[in-house]
């Protein structure tokens, strides 16, 4: 498998009529740890929701790990989806429930589906989910309430939750945009360490330049919903930079 | 402009007391009438008391077994009517639906269920069955569209059905609201269960009606009695049950 992540020529026009992605091409490799990089609404989380179909793509192709995301119908999105893991800035996790069932969450794909309405999930499906919890340094907490939880906790429940999807590609949007600053190493290094040590490919906007820099192996700049750089860390230089955040900054 | 809708609003009112014969003279006339009333309540005839308390405990009952089925029948019914879970085309005429039911009181029902099924407490039980579900449904559905959309696409992200992310999406941000709803509209159904007796359809509501019908005013002030101390208890048990929700 050459691409992990196939785009082209993605076009999203949000209603009623923002253009957020304006024509975007890009290939992913396996293992590849991709940062994109712009200023807020540069169609950054766009692009990443076009990519499991959270938003619907208006034009272009989407493929990941093999299979079509855009034109699958209802059960191939499904299946596709369920090899996206995703991260998400606000963590979106089901306040209420428990550690353990938010990150349950994650074999919803897998599981069949009678008795995961009825809450039961087989127990390889359990230990899956647990071995996430471990992975993030939170098995202790697995029967907590997820809204006890500190903002980086949850999050790191977040990442589990999208780990014990036994993803192929981890998408994580502005994962530490709500957390505070002290925080932010903590949760880019449990991505770097999954990046690392399970191979997976993972997609990551973010907006510090500064974090981009020191965790990415590829880094894309955004513009106004458009790939304005593409290249090596060691290739932002300030010009990119400008292209990237605008010369004003 | 605002003081020509003030001079309006003032015709308006006059117009309306003029037009439903509304007279403080009248009022004032009727008030040792009123008091009369009262003074022959007093003191209660305490005979009627096991009697009425039977018929208080109907009414509990109609207002319990009514509000459970309605609980459950509201469930679907609210999901279909949630602009951010049911397509258009569901619940557009789903809505339709809410409202045209919702718009005929519990009363109402009671006495086409009366004609229907005969006298007693099961046509209150349908009574409050029909007027419930759909009120209940309706607050169902705004809490569903009150929800964080956030977890919803957490749960869609992992590759899950919809009856999935209905089941941990959705559901576990709108279940305590749920059963809250479900406590004040029981206590709310207590009250019409109240007067459901009026029309035959059993319960407490029968007696106060029997007794003020044979003039027999003392009796009927005991079944008063009985009717304020059981709404009191009701209204105490569940607002306890729903301050442990939130």
């Amino acid at each position: 498998m050459s691409a992990m992540i196939e785009v082209a020529g993605l076009r999203v026009v949000l209603p009623p009529a923002v253009v957020a992605v304006d024509g975007v091409d890009l290939t992913i490799r396996p293992g590849e740890f991709v940062v994109i990089l712009g200023r807020s609404g540069s169609g950054k989380t766009t692009f990443l929701r076009s990519i499991n179909r959270l938003v619907e793509p208006t034009a272009g192709t989407v493929r990941v790990a093999g299979r079509a995301v855009t034109g699958a119908d209802p059960a191939a999105l499904r299946a596709a989806r369920r090899q996206i893991g995703m991260v998400f800035q606000q963590f979106n996790l089901v306040r209420r429930a428990s550690v353990l069932d938010n990150v349950l969450a994650g074999r919803l794909g897998y599981v069949p589906p009678l008795p995961s309405l009825l809450g039961r999930f087989p127990a390889p499906d359990r230990d899956l989910a647990l071995e996430a919890l471990v992975q993030v340094g939170l098995a202790h907490l697995a029967d907590r309430r997820a809204d006890t939880l500190s903002g980086g906790e949850q999050q790191r429940v977040g990442i589990a939750r999208a780990l014990a999807q036994a993803p192929a590609v981890i998408l994580a949007d502005e994962p530490t945009a709500s957390l505070d600053p002290a925080l932010t190493a903590d949760i880019m290094d449990i991505l770097r360490s999954i990046n690392t040590g399970r191979g997976l490919t993972l997609v990551v906007s973010l907006h510090q330049l500064e974090t981009a820099l020191a965790y990415a192996s590829r880094i894309v700049g955004f513009r106004a919903g458009r790939v304005a750089f593409d290249g090596p860390p060691a290739a932002v230089t300030p010009p990119v930079v400008d292209a990237i955040y605008g010369p004003t900054r | 402009m605002r003081r020509a809708a003030l001079f309006v609003g003032l015709l308006l009112l006059a117009w309306l007391a003029w037009d439903t014969g509304a007279d403080p003279v009248r009022l004032a006339r009727g008030l040792p009438w009123i008091v009369d009333f009262l003074r022959r309540m007093i003191p209660p005839d305490l005979t009627v008391l096991p009697a009425t308390l039977r018929g208080a405990v109907t009414t509990v009952e109609i207002a319990l077994l009514g509000t459970a089925v309605a609980a459950v029948l509201a469930l679907p019914l609210g999901f279909l009517s949630a602009r951010n879970v049911a397509p258009p085309p569901i619940f557009h005429p789903a809505r339709v639906v809410l409202n045209l039911f919702r718009s005929v009181d519990t009363l109402v029902y009671a006495l086409v269920f009366v004609a229907a099924v005969g006298l007693g407490p099961f046509p209150g039980v349908l009574a409050v069955v029909a007027y419930t579900t759909t009120s209940l449904a309706k607050l169902y559905s705004e809490a569903i569209e009150g929800i964080d959309p956030g977890p919803v696409d957490a749960i869609t992200a992992t590759g899950a059905t919809r009856l999935q992310v209905l089941r941990y999406g959705v559901l576990p941000q709108v279940l305590p609201l749920f059963f809250s709803y479900v406590l004040y509209r029981l206590e709310t159904n207590i009250r019409a269960a109240t007067v459901l007796g009026f029309v035959g359809a059993g319960g407490i509501g029968f007696y106060l009606q029997t007794y003020l019908r044979m003039i027999d005013y003392p009796a009927a002030s005991t079944a008063l009695l009985v009717t304020v101390a059981m709404v009191m208890v009701v209204d105490g048990v569940s607002s306890r049950l729903r301050a442990g929700l939130v």
